[in-house]
Parts: C-alpha cells; structure tokens; sequence
C-alpha cells in the first residue's frame, strides 16, 4: 500500500515516529466514527419502513435524548480524551530545549536558501547538512528575511524560521540517508526551490565530513583556475556576495563556497551539481531558478571557462 | 412539548391573506422604477439576490478559473504552464476571492433575501444599511480585482504573513490592492451582520418567540456575531499593516521593536472564526432542509441551537492551531490542541440531531436532500481529519502540506458549499417562481460529489508523502505525479462539467422551468405561505405564530389572541402612507412598536463611494484626497439620517397606540436606533481592544518600553484633558435629563456645553501629542503610541460630530418630550468614547511606568 510509503509515515527518527503514531492511533479512530456514522446514515434513510403515506394524528415527543447525550456528546468527547491523552504523550517525545551532549547546528533562513553553521566545528555552508545517526541534533532556527519552516518529514516535524526569535527544533536519525529538507511556510517567488539535502551517516563518515569543511580554500594550481579566481575576487564580480575562506571575498550576502564543488546540488536543491549545470548556474542562474538575487555575471566566454575551472577547485 | 402530529404530505400549508390594500403595499415597498431606482434601491429581494449573485460571480472568478489553471499546472511534475509569478498569484487569488469575496456575499445574500419572509416581517431594520452594505462589497471585490488591469496581482497568499508582505519584501503596489480592497468588502460585511443581528432579535412576527425561531435564524444571529467580533481586529489588522506599507511605521519590523508574529495573531482571530463564520450558517441551511425533505420535525432543536452558539464561543478560542508550528510553548500547544478538538462536541451534537431527523423520517429524494447527504458525508470526513491536524505532533508533519489543503477542502466544500447548492434547489422556487430541473439537479450533484472526493481525497496521501503547499512545481521522482493527475482530473472531469450543469440548470429554469406554486416542497416555514415569486412587502397581514412549524402545525395563520389578531388586521390598513414593520419584544415576540422603516435614498451609495474613495486615495498615495473622501462619508451619514417630518401627526400616531397598545414611531424606531448604537459601540469597542492587544503584545515583546532614547510621556496635560471628558460624560446626561422635563434652553446648554468640554479636551489632549518627542515611524513604541491615540481620538471627533449635529437640531427645536431618542443614544457613544479615552490614554501614559 502506498500510503504506507509516506515519507512522514516511515519515520527514521524518534521525532516522526511518534508523530506517525499518533496518525495511525488517529486513523483508525477516525475510520471507527465514519463507519458508525456511515451505518446510521445508511439504514436510517434506507431502512424500510411501513406504510408509505407518512401517518397523521397525534405522535409522542421525539425520544432522542439519550442518543444526542450519547452520540453527541459522550462519543465525542471520549475519542478526543484519547486523541488528546496520545497528543501530550506524544509532544514529551518532542524536546524543545537542546539535551546535553545534543550536536548544535545553526540554520538561517533566505529568500531562498539556506545558511548552515557548526558553531563548535567551526563550519559555515549553504544548502547541505550532515548529520550522524544515534545522537541528538538542536537545529538553532532563524532568519534573515521573511519567515522559511524546516521541515524533513521523516526525521520530525516542521518548525519555523522568524527573524525576531531562534526556535529551537530537536531531532534524531535512527539510519543513514538522504532527505531533502524543503521549506514548507510560504517565502515568496521561489519558496518552491528552497531545498537542502539533508544527509544522516555514520559518526564515522560524519566526522569524516567535518574535517573535510573545515580547511579553508587551497591555492588553485591550474593557470585557468588562477585566473578565474581573479574574476571571482574581482571588482562587482562573485566576491561582492560569496566568501571563500583562505581568500579575500567575506561577504556574506549569498551563501557560503569554500567547498561549494562537492555538494550535492545547485541554487537551494533546485538541480543536481554537475559540471554542466554548474555553467548554466553561472552565466544565468534565472533559467534555472527565476528570480534568485544572483545576476547574470557580464564575463566573456574565456572568463566564464576560468570562473567554472576556479569553482572547480573548490572541493 | 405535548403530542404532536406529523407533518402532512407536501401542500400548500395554511393561507396567507391577501386583503385589497396587498396592491397598495407592495407599490409602497417597491424601489422607484429604472437606473435610479437600482442605485437608490433599498428592497431586501433585490439587495439580497444582488449579493448571491455577485457572490456567485466571484466565485466563477476566483473559485473556478484559478483552481483550473493550478490543477493544470500541478498535473505533471516539471510543468511549465505557467510562471512561479503567476502561481503564486494564482492561489493567493484563489484564497483571498474565497475567503472574503464568495461564501460571505452569499449567506448575507441568502439571510437579507429570506429572513423578513422567514421571520414573517416587511423588512429588515436598516435597508440603507443594507444597500450600503451591497456597494461596499462589490466595490471593495472591485478594488481588489482591478489590481489585475495594473499587473498588481497580490502574491504574499491569502494570509499575507509579515514581513513577507510587508514594504521590505513586497515594495510594489500588489499587497495595497489586498490590504484595501478587502478592507472596503470587510465593512460592508460588518454593515450586513449589524442588519442582520436586530432583524432577528427585534423584528419578527408577532407569536415568534426564540424558542420558535427557525434554525436558520438561529444560524445567521450567531454567523452576524462572529463576523463583528472576528472581522473587526482584522480590519485594525489590515490599518497597521497598511500603516507599515504606507506610512513608514514599524509594527511588524522586528529591526524596529516591531513583531513578525502579531500579524499572525491578529490574522488567526479572525482567520479560524471566519471558518465558522461560513460552517455556522450552512449549517443551518441543513437544518432547514432535512426535517422537510425527510417530513419530520428536526429533532434536538434546544441542542442544535445551544451546538450553533457553542461553536460560535468556542471558535474564537482556537485560532493559534494555525500557529502550532512558529515555536510556541507547549504548555500553549496543549491548551490551543484541546481547545481545537472540543468542537467536535457540537458539531457531534449537531450530527446527531442530523441523523436521528433522518432515522424517525422517511426520504423525499429531490435535489436538496441529495446535496444536504452529500454535505453529511464529505464533512465527516473533513471533521476527522480535523481533529487530527488538531493534534500537535501529527500537526507538525501535516502543517503546510497538501494535507491540510484536502482537509479544509472536505471541510469547505463538503461543509459549506454542498450546504449552499442545497439552498439554492431548495429556495430557488421560492424568488424566481420556477423549479429548477431536477434531472440536471442530480447530475450536478453526482458530478460535484465524485469530483470533490476525486479531486480532493489524494491530497491527504501526497501531503503525508511530504508535498507542501503553495508549491508551482515538484520533481519527477518524489513519486507524486499519480496522486496530481488524479486531482486534476478530478476537477476537469467532473467538478467543472458540474458546475456547468449548475448554471445551465439556472439559465433554463429561469426561462422555462416548472411553475412553482407557494409551497412546493411542503416546507414547514413562514417563507412558504408568500406567494413565490414574493410580494415586494412580504406580507400584507402579518402572520400570528403559534408553532415551531407554522406551515404544518397551524391552520390559520393570523388567528391568535384577539388583540393582535385586530393589531396585524390593522396594519395591513394602515398606514398606508410610510413603510410601517413592527418591532418585538426579544424573547416573547410581543409587539412592542410599530416604526417607519427607511425608503430608497441615494445616500447609502454615495457613504460607500466616500468609503471607497478613502481607500484608493491611499492606494494612489494621493492623500489629500482621503480628506475629501472623509468629508464625503460625513455628509453622506448625515444626509442618510437627516430627519424627516412625519408623514402624520403625534394626535394620529397616539390614535393607534391607544387602540392596540403598541408605540408607534413614524419618525424612526427608537428600539432599533437603541440596538444599532449598541452593535456601534460593541464594534468601536472591538476594534479598541484589538489594538490594546497590539500594544501589550508588542509591550511583552520588548524587554525595554520605551525604548532607549525616548522618555516616559509627561502626564499633566493628560490628566486634565481626562478630567474635562469625564465632566463632559456627566453633563451629556444632564442635558438628556433636560429634554425628558421639557426645558428646551436647558437642553441646548448642556449639549453646547458637552462639546465645548470635548472639544477642550480633546485640543489639550492632541497638543501634547503632536509635540511628542518621537514619532510614529520611530520604533514600535511610537507607532503603536500614535496609531492607538489618534483610534481614540477619531472615536472622539466622531462622538463630537454627532453632538454637534444634535445640537443643530436642538436649537432647530427638531427633539421633543415624545422624540429625543437620537439625543439618548448619541449620549450612550459619548459614555463609550469617555471610557475608550480613559482606557487607551491610560494605557498610553501610565504603561511605561508599571514597569
């Protein structure tokens, strides 16, 4: 059945698998009252019945009472005791403050992409998070514009991202896997294109991963590279909203690039990181995502080819 | 309740009489012929099919054409259809003309059409208000859509969360359009709940006491309620936040002390009340329907009503479920979470009461019962799946994702759209004198029904499969494509060839349908004993009520205790010089004065264009002309109420009162005039603590108040400006005690003398403002420090333009012993605006110093 393949119905975490509890606890409640409902419904107007002229004279008062003290009220109100006894069981399966030993991850919200930092790794990048299985994660949420909402249904529910207040929102992966984190409050133009990969591995690959953010940029060596790191760093070029570490572009305007050529994807999720989308990225990322607060650099071809062998160097 | 018959089978029910004079009054109550007669207009019929039609209109619009083109979009992964810009405006569109322009239009159409034939009355209390309330929907409807001739479409959804759409991040004119346009539509929506509030306390036929009030009326009192408490902070909503956009304030600034949040909140209070606001009377269209169709009484009345008032309580305590997921304590969630599963208990109060009527009765199966089934059905689906998103954690995955999109769909097709197609079967004979087809009838509804589960039901699945909403596109291997097409084809298939069927079914009935006579369904209320198409009056003779179901229950329908048997017999004789309805005693529903309502007057449409003219001066920027339009509405008001001489003496009015026992006022009714000013002040009241909340909301916000830089108010001049209203508010009284003893010059010195005080107040009160240190651009201290003193003083100035024109009249000698009910009533909002003055500059001057 394919509702059974619900990503928030197949939880790979504490967080959702609660919550996909209570929906299954919900569901079948829910498919107990329609049925009641259902029969009555059914053989109430069906049900045959003498005579066919309605009968006239006089007809004791309707006794309906217990039914609608019953039906009406007491149902009612023991399926929500339930519903709702299930509900705190199960928020107190959601924490709401960052438990100890608990991985910290800084998430801030863009129109439309996403800030991602390690403030005790000492890591900045955009649109990428790593996380290891079996350990706590607080994801410090906010924004930096309009309100965004992180949501990775099989990991937990959503939690939104305001720019006034750091929401905290706590979750856990059981299994390695790939999710794609989506924003799920509507930001504007491109709220649909304002994904993260969302990446749950072993510690031992997680750390592996860590250590591989960390170094600055290293010094391009190719002479193709050199010079498209000069059109990078040059005046109205890349640098006047990217950083790369090791270098002297430190806006923060855009996201983060020091290692942006091994991620996954390009412009929030919007398209995979090949080579050729990369190209098309940088000489108008407004094919692929209307738009985005990035312009179409006005390079020549030469100068694009050496941009693209510099940004390949960014591994 | 002792035994009681059945209900006969279908016929016509017990006969209305029709004296000689019937001609006389319906030429009485008729609007003057031709182009004239349609702008200065004030007949209920035509109001109220104006509004269902100009509902239907936006929902051809907005409902049907922008649902098509996302449908189609969405059908696909990777569709290109259309552009992210244009999807965006797409739904936003979609949202708002639903929300605010459609299924309001057509309730408030429904009850100023049925309630004066429902509740056995000529007229509702205030067919200006009415008229007005008609002008300024379909203006402000009009105001919004034009923001498409300009390529202005509004893009920031239906809910237009801050900062999002605020002039940081929509800095074009898009969001102005939706700001002002609706907040044009939103009081005329406010203008038809206060009409519709006294027309069914006060105004009803003479025997029709609350317990024999039909439950649709019951359902449109409570509907009127809940508009003027849930529209009203929307509309202080709408002003700050066209204040941020506008005029450089900082509510919603959280760089300024402002809050992304409040908006939220004062959005929801309206947002999930107005759900219930267009449930409560589908409703009770479906209590009306079912006893008839199944030919027995609705059993459970007392409950129904006692659910209907319930869900009207509990609706306002719940909206913050639409907030589970900006980070609210859980202590919060819990309390909002069980708050939001109670309702379950009237509407399963209701359901009961629903389906015991069907148990004890046996089906009619004609097209409104069909849709009141389909109706049951689909809403108990929308209502389980509402308990669940009720539930916190499960909320939290479902939020925002296409979940939510086929629950409230279930909810507002199932629950408020099927209930609306079922009205209009069920009372389309009644105002055109033809039945629409009934073959058609089923075919609309079997298509509507298929279509609506096909559509609507995979919603549920993509959105647990982790779709969100408000998305233009998806990629192809999430594996939603199936559960798109489905929905697609769902509306393309059978919603849209249902629809169709719908209008061709209206287009031919009207033309050629079956004659209907007054009673063609052996319905058991009033309406049925009109002729069908009605009189423009209504009713001649006014029916005497004995029953819950005069129509099966009574076989005469104006006999009762003598003397209103001579009192209705003698009001359908005289007088026939003025429109004359009679007022009710509120729970016995004896006649308690006889009154002159408002004939046709240009007056309505010019208030409306003045109101409009205000708000598109303020989408053009050209403010100079907000003060013309100003000046409009205030000549417009009094033009509207300018006193006209009885078309009789006091010795004839007295002639009638003696021989009945009944006041008679031609002038005006003072019972209505008392009630209207009370739904005013409730109002003005509404919208005052709406802004408190504000200012503490945004007082809890910031730790720091004032912020730095800015010094607590001075409180001296303050002080005395208080003390002079609060004289001001004594000496009003002395001038009312004046007129009741007869002492005229008295009379006109103590109202000269309220004013002057007000007047004094209020210069010493603005002065100290307008030098204030800071202005309302400078943090979220200022902005809410000027915007709420400035609320209060317009309140004032209201209150002193009211007196002054009283004053006029005074001198003019216009108020006597008899006639000063104006006078009264104008020193009740003088009390209120005493109290509001305290209220909000206490707020002002002493909350910086409680800290």
């Amino acid at each position: 059945m394919t509702l059974l393949l619900a990503q928030a119905l197949d939880p790979e975490g504490p967080v959702a698998e609660s919550a996909a509890g209570l929906w299954w606890l919900m569901l079948a409640l829910g498919a107990g009252v329609f049925v009641i409902f259902a029969v009555f419904l059914g053989v109430g107007l069906f049900r045959a019945r003498p005579g066919d002229a309605p009968e006239a004279g006089p007809q004791p008062p309707d006794r309906f009472g217990p039914w609608l003290v019953g039906g009406g009220v007491a149902l009612p109100l023991v399926v929500i005791a339930i519903v709702f006894a299930a509900t705190v069981h199960a928020m107190r399966d959601v924490p709401t403050r960052a438990p100890a030993g608990a991985l910290v991850v800084e998430v801030v919200g863009h129109q439309w992409w996403w800030e991602v930092r390690y403030p005790a790794e000492g890591i900045t990048t955009a649109n990428e998070m790593h996380i290891p299985v079996g350990r706590s994660v607080a994801l410090q949420l906010t924004s930096a514009d309009v309100i965004h909402s992180f949501w990775v249904p099989a990991l937990g529910g959503k939690l939104d991202l305001l720019p006034d207040k750091v929401n905290t929102l706590v979750l856990e992966a059981d299994e390695p896997g790939r999710h794609l984190n989506r924003c799920a409050e509507f930001c504007g133009l491109q709220h649909t294109l304002m994904g993260m990969d969302v990446v749950a591995e072993r510690p031992d690959a997680f750390a592996a991963w860590v250590s591989s953010r960390q170094p600055a940029a290293a010094e391009p060596a190719a002479p193709d590279a050199l010079r498209g790191r000069d059109v990078f760093l040059g005046a109205g070029g890349c640098a006047s909203c990217h950083s790369v570490r090791g270098t002297s572009a430190t806006a923060t305007t855009g996201p983060e690039l020091t290692h942006v050529a091994s991620r996954a994807s390009l412009g929030a999720a919007a398209v995979p990181n090949t080579p050729d989308e990369l190209a098309r990225w940088v000489s108008d990322p407004h094919t692929i995502k209307r738009g985005v607060a990035m312009p179409a650099p006005e390079i020549s071809g030469e100068q694009l080819a050496d941009l693209l062998a510099y940004l390949g160097t960014l591994r | 309740m002792s035994a009681v018959a059945e209900p006969p089978p279908p016929g016509p029910g017990p006969k209305v009489e029709e004296p000689l004079t019937h001609e006389e009054l319906n030429a009485l109550f008729a609007d003057p012929p031709g182009l004239w007669g349609q702008l200065t207009g004030v007949q209920n019929d035509k109001l109220g099919a104006r509004l269902l039609f100009t509902g239907f209109f936006f929902l051809l619009l907005g409902g049907s054409v922008d649902s098509v083109v996302m449908r189609l979009q969405l059908a696909i992964a990777e569709n290109s259809l259309v552009s992210p810009e244009t999807y965006n405006e797409l739904f936003t569109n979609h949202g708002t003309v639903v929300m605010f322009l459609v299924i309001l239009p057509i309730f408030e159409g429904f009850a100023i059409l049925l309630l004066p034939l429902i509740l056995g009355t000529r007229e509702l209390p205030f067919p200006r208000l009415g008229a007005f309330s008609y002008w300024t929907v379909l203006f402000g409807g009009l105001l919004y859509y034009s923001s498409t001739l300009f390529q202005l479409v509004p893009d920031a959804g239906w809910f237009a969360y801050t900062p999002l759409s605020g002039p940081t991040y929509s800095p074009d004119l898009a969001l102005d359009f939706w700001v002002l346009g609706l907040g044009v539509a939103e009081v005329g929506a406010i203008a038809a709940a206060i009409e519709i509030i006294i027309g069914v306390l006060k105004m009803r036929a003479p025997g029709m006491t609350l317990s024999r009030l039909p439950i649709f009326a019951w359902a449109l009192l409570v509907f009127s309620f809940m508009i003027l408490f849930a529209f009203t902070p929307l509309i202080i909503g709408s002003l700050l936040l066209e204040l941020d956009r506008g005029f450089g304030t900082q509510f919603f600034n959280p760089a300024q002390g402002g809050s992304s949040l409040l908006w939220q909140h004062l959005f929801w209070i309206f947002g999930h009340p107005e759900v219930y606001i267009q449930f409560v009377p589908a409703s009770g269209v479906v209590s009306m329907i079912i006893p008839v169709f199944m030919r027995k009484r609705l059993v459970g009345y007392t409950w129904l009503v006692g659910a209907l008032v319930a869900i009207g309580f509990l609706s306002f305590g719940l909206w913050a479920h639409h907030m589970f997921a900006v980070g609210l304590p859980p202590l919060v969630l819990s309390f909002f979470a069980a708050a939001s599963m109670l309702i379950a208990v009237p509407a399963g109060v209701q359901f009961v009461g629903w389906l015991s009527t069907i148990w004890a009765g046996r089906a009619q199966w004609k097209t409104p019962l069909l849709f009141v089934v389909g109706f049951l059905v689909i809403f108990v689906i929308g209502g389980i799946t509402g308990v669940m998103v009720a539930a916190v954690p499960f909320d939290l995955q479902a939020h925002d994702s296409f979940f939510v999109v086929a629950h409230m769909h279930y909810v507002l097709i199932g629950g408020v759209a099927f209930p609306i197609f079922a009205g209009v079967y069920y009372w389309f004979p009644k105002f055109t004198g033809k039945m629409l087809d009934e073959r058609l009838g089923r075919w609309n509804f079997w298509l509507l029904f298929v279509g609506v589960n096909v559509t609507f039901f995979p919603m549920h699945i993509v959105g647990l499969l982790g779709m969100p909403r408000r998305v233009y596109t998806y990629s192809d291997d999430l594996g939603w494509g199936p559960y798109n097409l489905a929905s697609t084809i769902g509306v393309l298939a059978f919603i849209v060839p249902g629809i169709a069927v719908f209008i061709w079914n209206v287009l031919r009935s009207m033309r050629r349908g079956e004659r209907a006579g007054n009673n063609p369904w052996g319905g058991d209320t009033l309406e049925w004993a009109t002729s069908s198409p009605p009189a423009e009056h209504g009713w001649s003779v006014l029916p005497i009520v004995t029953s819950r179901h005069p129509m099966w229950d009574q076989t005469e329908l104006h006999k009762g205790d003598e003397r209103l048997e001579r009192f209705v017999q003698a009001l359908a004789q005289w007088p026939l010089r003025w429109r004359a309805a009679v007022i009710v005693g509120t729970a016995d529903a004896r006649p308690q004065e006889v009154f002159r309502v408002a004939h046709p007057s240009i007056w309505p449409l010019v208030a409306a264009c003045g109101v409009v003219l205000i708000f598109i001066a303020e989408l053009i920027k050209l403010r100079w002309i907000i003060a013309v339009a100003v000046v409009t509405v205030v000549v417009a008001l009094i033009g509207w109420n300018w006193p006209e001489d009885p078309p009789m003496s006091v010795e004839e009015e007295e002639a009638f009162e003696r021989e009945h026992g009944v006041a008679v006022n031609a002038g005006g009714s003072v019972v209505v005039a008392t009630w209207g000013m009370g739904l005013a002040i409730l109002f003005v009241g509404i919208a005052f603590s709406a802004l408190l909340l504000s200012y503490f909301y945004l007082r809890l916000e910031n730790p720091i108040w004032p912020p730095p830089g800015i010094d607590e108010p001075g409180l001296a001049r303050a002080a005395v400006a208080a003390a002079l209203l609060a004289v001001s508010g004594r000496v009003v009284y002395v001038a009312l005690r004046r007129v009741r003893i007869g002492d005229q010059t008295g009379f006109v010195m103590g109202l000269i003398g309220t004013l002057v005080l007000g007047l004094g107040a209020f210069l010493l009160q603005f002065r100290d403002i307008l030098t204030m240190e800071f202005g309302a651009t400078q943090h979220a201290y200022g902005s809410i420090f000027h915007t709420l003193a400035w609320f209060v003083g317009v309140v004032t100035v209201g209150g002193m333009v009211m007196l002054a024109t009283a004053a006029y009249w005074a001198v003019r000698g216009q108020y006597t012993v008899r006639r000063h009910a104006t006078v009264a009533n104008i020193a009740r909002f003088w009390t209120a605006a005493v109290v509001i003055w305290a209220a909000g500059f206490g707020t002002l001057y002493l909350g910086p110093y409680l800290t």
